[in-house]
Parts: C-alpha cells; sequence; structure tokens
C-alpha cells in the first residue's frame, strides 16, 4: 500500500527519465544520418525532421513557435526547448521534480543521479556541451538514464513502489519504440539502400543492431525489424517485451493471477499482449504499418489513463475527472502562491 | 595566520573578548582552522558548496521567475555556545514555551489572564491569528505549541534577548541537522570533542507527534502534511519525514469522511491520526478559513474538533507570537509561572497604544518598525538604514493601521567571524533554538545559527540574502 500520488509521481518519474533517453537515442541518431548526403535525398533538412516530428507527436506545437524553421531548429526544438514540454530537457526537469516529491521513497543514489543530470543539463557546461558536441551531450543522458536504471534495480526495495517505476519505465518505452517504426512507415522507397539506411537507423536507436544480426542476420528488411521490435519476446525494448513485463508488474501490483484481469488497466495490457502474441509482421505490413503502430498506440494511451484511474482517483471520481498528463508545470499560479505563502 | 586582519567592532563578538583575546572555547577551533592553508580551505568550502548541490539541499527563492531554488549558503566557520550559556538558554525557553503554551490554553477558555487585566483584550481579538472558532474545543494533553522556533539575538553585552516567538510552523531544523553532517564531512577535524549530537531531533519529534494522537493509540498513523513542492521550506519536509519514516502527504493526498481523516493510497483509504502540518491556520481548510486554499483538506476542521485527528501545531498558535503579544510575554511568565523571565526580550513600543505610537512617530529614523504579523524578514523597516521615503512610506501605514505595527530600538546582534572572499570578517548573527514539547520538554542542543552575509547587514533571512552557520553546544 503506498500513497496514490507518490504512485503517480513514480510511475511518471521513470517515464519521462525513459522519454528523455529514447528521445536523446532518436536525435543522436538523426544527426548522425544528416552528415551522410544520402539520407536527404533531395529533400532538405527540414524534410528529414518532418516525420520524425510527427511521430513523436511534436510537429503541431513545431509548427506553432517556428514558422520558418531553420537548421538545427528542429533538434533543438526535441532537445532544449522548454517551451515543448516533451522536450528532453523539459523531461529531465519534470522528473526530476517529480523525484523531489517523492524523495523519502526512492534510494539517496536514484535521487543523486537524476539531481544531478538535471544540473548538467541546464549548467553552462551542458549547454555548452550541446552545442560544440552534441553527439557526447545525447551520450551523457542515455547513459545517465541507464545508470538511474541500474542504480533503482541495485538499490530499490521491491515493493509496489518498485513496481509503478517498472510499470513507467515499460510503458514509455513500448511506446518510443513503437514510434520509431512509425516514423518512416510512410515512406517506404523501392530503392533498398535507402530503405536498409533508413530501418538500420531505427535499429540503431533502439540499440538494437546487436539484437537483430543474432535474430536474423543478413540484410536489414521492414519485415524482420518490425518482427524484432514489435513482435520479439526476448529483445527488451520490444513491444512485446515491454508490455508482456509490463503486464506482470501489474498482476504483482493487484496480486492477481495473470491471465486474468481485476482491474482495466490489466485487461487493457493482456489484451494487448494476447493480441501481439499470436500476430505478425506480414499482418500488420498488409494492414499498413501506420495504421498498426496508430491503434496501438491508442490502446497503450487507453493503458496509462487506466492506471490513474485504478491506483490515482477513488472508484466514486473515475469518469469526474480530466486526464492525467505527464505536465507537472500546468499548476496555476495562485495555486504555487499559496503553497509559497507558508513560512516562518 | 588566519586571523590576522580580523577585527572586532564595538558590537559584542563572539570571539575576541574585552581584552582582545580569543575566547577559550574557540581555541581549538582557531588553531586548527588556521593550520589550512588559504588553498586546501577554498578546495574545503567548494566540496561543501557541492555536496549541498548534490544532494538537491536548497530552499526557493519567491518573487525569482528564473533560479527557483538555492542552496542556502553555508559557512564552515562553526559558532559555538559553551556549557553553562546554553543551560540558561534552555532554562529560559523551557519556561518561555510552558507560559506560551498555558497562555494559549487559557485564551481559548476561561480568558483569565484578560478578565484579570493582565493583557488587554483588544490584544488578543485584534490578533490576526487568533481562531475565536477555537474557543472551547479541548485539545490534545492541552497542548498548543509543539514545535516552536525562538529566535535570539545578543545586544552589546552579550546578553541573549528574545527576538521573537515563532509558534506557528517554524522551519530550518534541517539545515541544523545538515549543516552538521556536512561538517562532520568536510571538516571533521575542527572537532576536538565535547560537540553535543543533534542527531536525535527527528527521533524526538516523532515522539512529541506520538505523544498527542487521539485516545492515546499506541500505533498511530503519523504524517507530515506539506503545502507542496513550490514551498521554500520544501526540502526541510520532505527530510523530516523521511527522518521519522512517516509519509509526507499534501492536501490532495487527504479526505475527510464523516469526521475522520484517510489518505488515499493505491488500495484505497487509510485513516489518518496525527498531522504534523507545515501550512498556515488559514489554509487548512477552506469550510472554515479562507474558501479558496488548494493547500487544504475540506473537513480537516470538524475532525480536529471531534478529537479524531490531532494537528502539530494546533489551531490558532498564531495569537502567541503576534509581535504585539510578544510585548506581553514577560507578564504572562510572571501570572503562569510566578517566575521571573530568565530571558530578556528587546524593549517594544505598540503602536496602537497613544503614548507609543506618538514615541514611534517621533523616533522612527532611530527604529526598527515590523507588521505585527509578518515573518521571513518581510514588513519591516529598520528605521536607520532607510531613506526618506521608505520612512515616510511606513509613518503612513502606521496611522493607517496602528494594530498592525510594533517598533523596537535597533538592537546590534553580535558578530561572529565568518569567511568571506576577501578573508575572515566579522558578520551579524542570531540564533534559531528548537523547542519540542511532548511527552517532556525538550531543546535541541544548539539551534540554526543565521548570519547576515552582507557586511554591516542585519537581515538574516534566507529568502534575503542569509546563510547558516553549525551551532556547537559544548558538553561541559
Amino acid at each position: 500500500m503506498m500513497l496514490s500520488r507518490v504512485a503517480d509521481h513514480q510511475y511518471w518519474m521513470s517515464r519521462q527519465i525513459e522519454r528523455a533517453e529514447n528521445l536523446a537515442r532518436l536525435v543522436r541518431i538523426s544527426e548522425e544520418m544528416l552528415l551522410d548526403d544520402e539520407t536527404l535525398g533531395r529533400g532538405s533538412a527540414q524534410e528529414y525532421w518532418t516525420p520524425v516530428l510527427q511521430a513523436t507527436a511534436m510537429e503541431e506545437p513545431f509548427k506553432s513557435l517556428y514558422r520558418q524553421p531553420k537548421q538545427g531548429d528542429a533538434a533543438r526544438f526535441i532537445t532544449s526547448d522548454l517551451r515543448n514540454a516533451d522536450s528532453i530537457i523539459s523531461c529531465i526537469r519534470q522528473a526530476r521534480e517529480n523525484a523531489r516529491s517523492v524523495r523519502d521513497k526512492i534510494s539517496e543514489e536514484m535521487w543523486t543521479e537524476i539531481n544531478a543530470l538535471n544540473m548538467f543539463v541546464t549548467s553552462p557546461e551542458g549547454i555548452d556541451l550541446l552545442e560544440v558536441a552534441p553527439q557526447a551531450f545525447y551520450e551523457k543522458i542515455i547513459s545517465s538514464s541507464m545508470l538511474f536504471d541500474g542504480i533503482t534495480e541495485a538499490t530499490l526495495t521491491r515493493d509496489e513502489g518498485w513496481n509503478f517505476l517498472q510499470l513507467g519505465r515499460l510503458l514509455e518505452r513500448a511506446d518510443m519504440t513503437s514510434r520509431f517504426l512509425d516514423i518512416w512507415s510512410q515512406s517506404t522507397s523501392q530503392d533498398a539502400a535507402e530503405e536498409s539506411l533508413k530501418w538500420g537507423a531505427v535499429l540503431r536507436a533502439c540499440g538494437a543492431h546487436a539484437g537483430y544480426r543474432k535474430a536474423y542476420g543478413g540484410e536489414i528488411t521492414i519485415e524482420k525489424v518490425v518482427d524484432l521490435l514489435l513482435f520479439s519476446n526476448e529483445f527488451p525494448r520490444s513491444v512485446r517485451h515491454c508490455l508482456r513485463r509490463a503486464d506482470e508488474v501489474l498482476h504483482d501490483i493487484s496480486g492477481t493471477p495473470t491471465g486474468g484481469y481485476s482491474n482495466q488497466c490489466e485487461k487493457l495490457t493482456g489484451a494487448l499482449l494476447a493480441r501481439l502474441s499470436f500476430s505478425g509482421p506480414s499482418e500488420v505490413l498488409a494492414k499498413g504499418l501506420h495504421q498498426y503502430i496508430d491503434e496501438l498506440q491508442r490502446y497503450l494511451n487507453s493503458a496509462s489513463q487506466a492506471v490513474f484511474e485504478s491506483f490515482v482517483l477513488l472508484p466514486s471520481e473515475v469518469g469526474r475527472h480530466f486526464t492525467r498528463h505527464n505536465r507537472q508545470d500546468s499548476m496555476s499560479d495562485w495555486q504555487r502562491e499559496q503553497q509559497q505563502q507558508q513560512q516562518q | 595566520m588566519i586571523l590576522k586582519d580580523y577585527k572586532p567592532n564595538k558590537l559584542f563578538d563572539e570571539l575576541i573578548d574585552e581584552s582582545g583575546k580569543v575566547r577559550p572555547y574557540y581555541k581549538t577551533i582557531v588553531d586548527r582552522l588556521s593550520a589550512l592553508s588559504q588553498e586546501e580551505l577554498k578546495t574545503k568550502i567548494r566540496s561543501l558548496e557541492l555536496l549541498f548541490l548534490k544532494q538537491g539541499i536548497t530552499f526557493t527563492v519567491y518573487g525569482d521567475e528564473k533560479g527557483t531554488e538555492r542552496v542556502f549558503p553555508f559557512d564552515p566557520f562553526p559558532r559555538v555556545i559553551p556549557a553553562p550559556e546554553w543551560e540558561t538558554i534552555e532554562a529560559g525557553l523551557v519556561q518561555r514555551i510552558t507560559a506560551l503554551n498555558l497562555f494559549l490554553y487559557d485564551v481559548y477558555h476561561e480568558q483569565r489572564i484578560i478578565k484579570e487585566g493582565i493583557i488587554p483584550k483588544e490584544v488578543v481579538y485584534s490578533a490576526a491569528h487568533f481562531r475565536p472558532e477555537f474557543m472551547g474545543v479541548s485539545v490534545p494533553k492541552d497542548a498548543y505549541i509543539h514545535v516552536c522556533g525562538t529566535d535570539l539575538i545578543r545586544d552589546t553585552d552579550g546578553r541573549y534577548l528574545v527576538l521573537e516567538d515563532n509558534g506557528r510552523c517554524p522551519s530550518g531544523v534541517s539545515y541544523v541537522l545538515e549543516n552538521r553532517t556536512a561538517m562532520k564531512r568536510v571538516f571533521p577535524n575542527l572537532f576536538g570533542g565535547g560537540v553535543r549530537s543533534v542527531d536525535t531531533y527527528p527521533a524526538d519529534l516523532l515522539a512529541t507527534l506520538r505523544h498527542i494522537a487521539p485516545r492515546e493509540n499506541p500505533n498511530p498513523n503519523i504524517v507530515l502534511l506539506t503545502p507542496g513542492v513550490h514551498n521554500s521550506a520544501y526540502f526541510e519536509h520532505s527530510f523530516l519525514a523521511r527522518q521519522m519514516s512517516i509519509e509526507i502527504v499534501e492536501g490532495r493526498d487527504l479526505i475527510a469522511l464523516d469526521g475522520f481523516v484517510y489518505m488515499r493510497t493505491t488500495r484505497g483509504l487509510r485513516q489518518v491520526d496525527v498531522i504534523y502540518r507545515r501550512i498556515d491556520d488559514d489554509f487548512l481548510d477552506p469550510h472554515v478559513f479562507r474558501k479558496d486554499s488548494c493547500l487544504g483538506v475540506p473537513g480537516l476542521v470538524d475532525a480536529v474538533r471531534r478529537g479524531n485527528v490531532a494537528l502539530a501545531n494546533a489551531i490558532g498558535t498564531g495569537v502567541a507570537d503576534d509581535k504585539v503579544t510578544y510585548a506581553y510575554v514577560p507578564e504572562m511568565i510572571r501570572y503562569y509561572l510566578c517566575q521571573e523571565p530568565i530571558l530578556d526580550q528587546v524593549p517594544t513600543y505598540l503602536a496602537w497604544r497613544p503614548s507609543d505610537k506618538k514615541y514611534i512617530l517621533d523616533h522612527l529614523p532611530q527604529l526598527v518598525v515590523k507588521a505585527a504579523n509578518e515573518s521571513g524578514g518581510y514588513g519591516m523597516l529598520i528605521g536607520p538604514a532607510s531613506t526618506k521615503e521608505q520612512i515616510e512610506e511606513f509613518r503612513q501605514r502606521i496611522v493607517a493601521n496602528p494594530r498592525n505595527y510594533i517598533a523596537q530600538p535597533v538592537v546590534n546582534f553580535s558578530q561572529h567571524p565568518t569567511l568571506v572572499n576577501e578573508g575572515i570578517e566579522g558578520r551579524h548573527v542570531d540564533l534559531r533554538p528548537f523547542v519540542l514539547w511532548g511527552d517532556t520538554v525538550k531543546v535541541l542542543p544548539g539551534g540554526l545559527t543565521r548570519v547576515a552575509l552582507q557586511r554591516g547587514s542585519l537581515v538574516v533571512n534566507s529568502s534575503q540574502g542569509g546563510g547558516s552557520k553549525d551551532t556547537w553546544v559544548f558538553a561541559t
């Protein structure tokens, strides 16, 4: 048993760190790709970023802030623009705020790591590094996220709080992997070399190159990439793997045996898992990769909302409250002022 | 020699006595600090700063949009209080909190002290934090102030004077504990032995809270109620909750149903017995106090009245730390305890008394004027350091609302050697000891020494450029 708000903070803390890590992976790969002439074909850098922004649901806010985007704007928007509530630095800040709210529930080392990462990305050194050696900047975020995961693994008691941390990370990872697959889902080309370049980048963004070689070897094709990243039971970033573990975690929280369900969230992950377990890439490609992922993401969003409704709201409140967002800063000024007034 | 340029001034100097010698109880510290080279000292100070920053031991500066969080500046030159001096302070503080709690019980019940003409009725009834809604309501163990943070200063003779009693939600104790931890880590060799520990504070606080559990419940569910992460003392709230292994909750985590308070958990509701609240009365319950409060719990006050949940500190303690009431504390001590006050306090002129008001208005440039219900160094005029315009502004405020202002002569705080960029210089310090009123009364040895880091400044508040020091009370 734990405070509902604490469960919520822990869930979002790990989601946000995972999101920051995945975005860092994505931008790092993109910046590398953009150094190759072939990536662009005859297009502009901006054309490269459009599907990336679409897949990460950032296109609308980007367009409204950058009417005539210049080179570097898209990467900056995804990385460091604080007006973008889902930018890497925004995610890190929010994760750190969530951690601050549950400092008494996480280990000292976990707090120190997330606090240090937040200090780094907003420090002059961090901003400098992003300018002169962006690859090193993204590297640092990725390794800090993984370090945080490792520290959690090694220092946190396996209780309900641990389960909510895992749940956040797993659902975010499943979501981000599906988004990576979505980037070029609508622009398949007949050119095998170009295809191999794109899907190879998706693999690298997921750290899945070695896993791919092991499972299939040979040339990189969309079928095999989809097979690995959506359906693999073994690869830790595949959607199916993440969902299977999320399903286990949920059953651990509720105490219900796997295979059944006792709340909406278990029902959703269980159903989605069953779907993934009895399907494969040919079905996906026949339906259209983008359509398939679109549906998948709707499912994942409902699952996240169900976490909120099952564990944070009282049964009588479900339906009366708006959706839980990942934004901590949606608090209005007067609420903030009230919090500040109390002091002696 | 580290102190070669250090000069005491006309004020009381904590380090150097009247004959110009280092006071004996500072000798070890001075010797050992002197043994460090400038370079070593700088390295140590840097590692201290980093320690605080990495652990996120920060406070929030309000009205500062950008750098919302800052490290509370820490000065590593410890302040020392020898045992006999501390004994007097301790006895004085125990006497004071005893009188204040008797006063609060009296004010919310028979009001004998008013009936007998010791304190005018107007003083009590016009105090902003007086809660007539709580007349006749009994609180567990008849205790109102469970945690008190009394501010002390020293005048030019070295006499400790009470500057104010903070009996609502005093903060700062976490810095006492963290400062000590940091000093032990970075300056272990300064400790020459005999420094009294501060580590039992969280356990003592927990015992204090357990003491007021409704119906003597031996296993009460105790929580700390915080305004939230945007509060400047949030670090402290989180720190204390962690140290006591109790839940830190926000208003939205609690729900009052049928006269009981519960917290929302992932497995449903769980009853709460004791709330260590770090929220002002005004915000506790929108049904009773401020309707627009988003920090409180609707129905909480009803549960308190029914005795189903206990609050520390109790509702309505603000009438005792009102700056006008302050002027009457010596009378309270004489009235309730038949004793003379052990600790002196600063002479206080009350603007609501016509004769005092005239004196205040005639002497504004020499006086310190304070709003009766403000804290944190806000709403204050330091006459000698103010411009004509500021003085005129306060004159108008006092005339418009005399009840809300008091004035005191400028009391120069003692000065203490403090590390600054140019070396070691004297800076003004005060002292906030913490007193716990439970089964027994416990005074944390030492307390928070706050230091005004600006040369000549008397404002020690963290929100206005103050820092802090570790405070050492020697056992013998």
